[in-house]
């Protein structure tokens, strides 16, 4: 339903001009930022969330969006195809998982056990949840040869958590990705505390941003520190993220990640 | 004699992903003169209002474009006069216009006197008219200068409705400042003619003029627009159907079976008919029924109508399929033609909904409304229909009234393309 904004009549979806006064109606839709992905109205001028002019972007923007994310996307592709082809998962983190079985199933039965106790926690079960739907086709193409079909891939990376072997996608269309526990001031768009050890973890703990199609890891203040591939990172430092480097958050490698790039 | 149909979407393109999409179609049609046959003869009858108002130069100078119109008229044509004042009396009867002297004669022997009424002339000029109705073109001019205070104007109504059932078409022109356009708009517009506005006498001549000339370029009668919708494709609710072009009339349909019917009434030879069908089109049923097919079907239209110097009825257009193609990745493209008739559209209905507002009091709601119309008018390139109409939101603005000249005109310019495009 658009009410047209001259005469007042309500003209049903899809139409361009009213039907009553055939004034142009304005159509508003959501589009994505082709800047920072994030849902803007159509007849923004600026987005509301980087500040990117969208009025240089005109008629055409669905077209440049659509060859923007190509653009982003696909010289991500490549370094990934590569690096899963060199360094399979399981390698990557063989050391830290000595037996595939017993942990994996360990892990089902930590989410069970949070599902059912998951009132205390009940974003984070959902979070848990997701990840846990997300493992199968995620470890399909480590056994089978990847598929030929191309297919849309949401994600493209993702962070396995080592010691209970689950795999956090990494938030699309996000510039900075916070990661830390619950608080009220920077709500972390990955929460870390429902896993074990989680104490060491400060509330605002790191951050990942997205910038030109490269992942970068930063230390935010936190009270216990980082360390990527066993070397501490520096507040103020980043680091440029590769398929299988390891990060650990707080001392003593208990809440540890391997960056790993869909392909 | 045939027919010219030529269709054109508002953009041929139709975006896949969307649920539906709004479309307007333009169906310009038109008589095709071929160079060996001539137009049918006229059979033309005038409703002259007599009435008190009209005396003195007013009646004289209708009485002198009557004259005019007479000599301009062929010998195989017919003629008939019918005047009226508070009740109507034959001036002329049906006859062949080779007696042109008498025929003169009798329409200077009209005297001004009485009151108005105007269903009372029509009848009686339906009357008259239908005495040589075979094999002609006929053809009703009705002119007066005041309300319609001794009849009733839904009376009026039926008979301009009855008017076109006889093949018969109703042109009305208002004299002077004191008719009302909402009456003989709909006399017009019911009997399938055009209205014209005489604002002082001196014009009387040159609209007679043009309206003869319009007349005489009938060349097929009685046409009907036949639309057949394809079944993922349907009518906007609201006045689906409209004329644009050489006035905006809204059009009424009737459904039969499948098929939507249009009357579009006489076709000219050298102007063309535009109506415009505002559409919307759910492309997802035929998607799923036939992937992988770029051209989606839209409707198929055609033409039925009749050949008066033939005397041939119902003749058919061959049937014209119009489709549109799906594509992905959609961007507008509109055709520039199609966006004139939509604004053509548009300024009469802002016209109308200002009208409307006005009559409830809402002047400054009429003011907007009247200045989008000027807008409108602007972008259509008719700068004369835009002045009148912005000239008109300011003194709406200003908070003084229309005078009924104002009105009768902002009617006009919304009815009508005052100024044509400029050529590209």
């Amino acid at each position: 339903m658009i009410t047209c904004p001259s005469c007042g009549h309500s003209n049903p979806d899809g139409a361009v001009n009213c039907e009553a006064c055939f004034t142009p109606l304005p159509i508003i839709k959501n589009v994505q930022c082709p800047s920072c992905h994030s849902t803007v109205l159509s007849d923004a001028k600026f987005c509301g969330h980087c500040g990117f002019n969208l009025s240089a972007v005109t008629v055409s923007s669905r077209d440049q969006e659509l060859n923007l994310e190509s653009g982003v996307i696909s010289p991500s592709l490549d370094p990934s195809t590569k690096s899963f082809s060199i360094l399979p998962i399981p390698i990557a983190m063989s050391n830290s998982l000595p037996v595939e079985n017993p942990e994996g199933n360990a892990v089902e039965s930590l989410a069970a056990n949070v599902t059912a106790g998951g009132q205390t926690l009940p974003n984070h079960t959902e979070e848990i949840f997701v990840a846990e739907l997300s493992t199968e086709p995620v470890y399909v193409p480590a056994n089978v040869p990847l598929s030929v079909k191309t297919q849309l891939q949401e994600f493209t990376a993702s962070l396995l958590h080592v010691q209970t072997n689950l795999t956090i996608e990494i938030p699309p269309h996000l510039p900075v990705v916070h990661i830390g526990k619950t608080n009220t001031v920077i709500p972390p768009d990955i929460d870390v505390s429902g896993f074990p050890d989680s104490d060491i973890v400060s509330r605002i703990h790191a951050d990942i941003r997205i910038e030109g199609g490269d992942f970068y890891f930063e230390d935010t203040g936190s009270s216990n520190g980082t360390y990527i591939n066993n070397s501490p990172l520096p507040v103020g430092n980043r680091h440029k993220l590769r398929a299988g480097d390891r990060i650990s958050l707080g001392k003593g490698d208990k809440v540890s990640f391997v960056f790993q790039l869909n392909g | 004699m045939s027919v010219n149909l030529t269709c054109k979407l508002s953009d041929h393109y139709l975006d896949s992903n969307q649920v539906s999409s709004q479309r307007q179609l333009a169906i310009s049609v038109s008589a095709s003169a071929s160079a060996d046959s001539n137009n049918a003869p006229l059979n033309l009858c005038l409703v002259l209002d007599h009435s008190g108002s009209m005396g003195g130069q007013p009646l004289e100078t209708v009485k002198r474009a009557a004259r005019d119109l007479v000599d301009q008229m062929y010998p195989q044509d017919r003629i008939s006069v019918v005047g009226f004042d508070h009740k109507a009396s034959v001036v002329v009867e049906n006859q062949l216009v080779d007696r042109i002297a008498s025929i003169k004669e009798k329409i200077q022997s009209l005297k001004a006197s009485g009151g108005t009424c105007i269903d009372d002339g029509i009848k009686l000029g339906l009357q008259e008219t239908s005495k040589g109705k075979d094999g002609t073109i006929s053809q009703i001019f009705v002119l007066t200068d005041g309300e319609n205070e001794h009849g009733d104007n839904e009376r009026c109504f039926q008979f301009s409705r009855l008017a076109t059932e006889y093949n018969m078409t109703l042109h009305s022109l208002g004299f002077g400042d004191s008719w009302n356009q909402d009456v003989l708009e709909r006399i017009a517009d019911a009997g399938g003619g055009a209205m014209a506005y005489i604002p002082s006498p001196e014009v009387a001549g040159a609209e007679f003029q043009k309206l003869l000339k319009r007349v005489q370029a009938i060349g097929l009668t009685n046409a009907n627009l036949i639309l057949q919708l394809a079944p993922h494709v349907r009518l906007a609710e609201l006045k689906p159907i409209a004329q644009v072009s050489p006035d905006t009339i809204e059009l009424p349909y009737q459904i039969e079976g499948n098929a939507i019917i249009v009357r579009l009434g006489d076709l000219m030879t050298d102007v063309e008919r535009v109506v415009l069908v505002n559409l919307y089109i759910s492309p997802a049923s035929f998607i799923s029924s036939y992937p992988n097919t770029p051209e989606i079907p839209i409707l198929s239209a055609q033409v039925r109508y009749d050949i008066p110097l033939q005397k041939q009825i119902n003749a058919l257009s061959p049937s014209l399929e119009i489709s549109a193609d799906l594509v992905q990745d959609f961007t507008p493209k509109i055709v520039p033609q199609v966006q004139n008739h939509l604004l053509a559209l548009a300024k009469y209905r802002q016209t109308q909904l200002a009208e409307q507002k006005l009559q409830q009091g809402d002047r400054n709601g009429a003011a907007t409304m009247l200045q989008s119309a000027a807008k409108t008018a602007l972008q259509m390139g008719d700068h004369n229909a835009s002045t009148i109409l912005q000239n008109n939101a300011t003194r709406l603005q200003e908070g003084t009234l229309l005078s009924e000249a104002d009105r009768k005109k902002t009617r006009i310019a919304s009815k009508t393309v005052l100024q044509p495009p400029p050529n590209p």
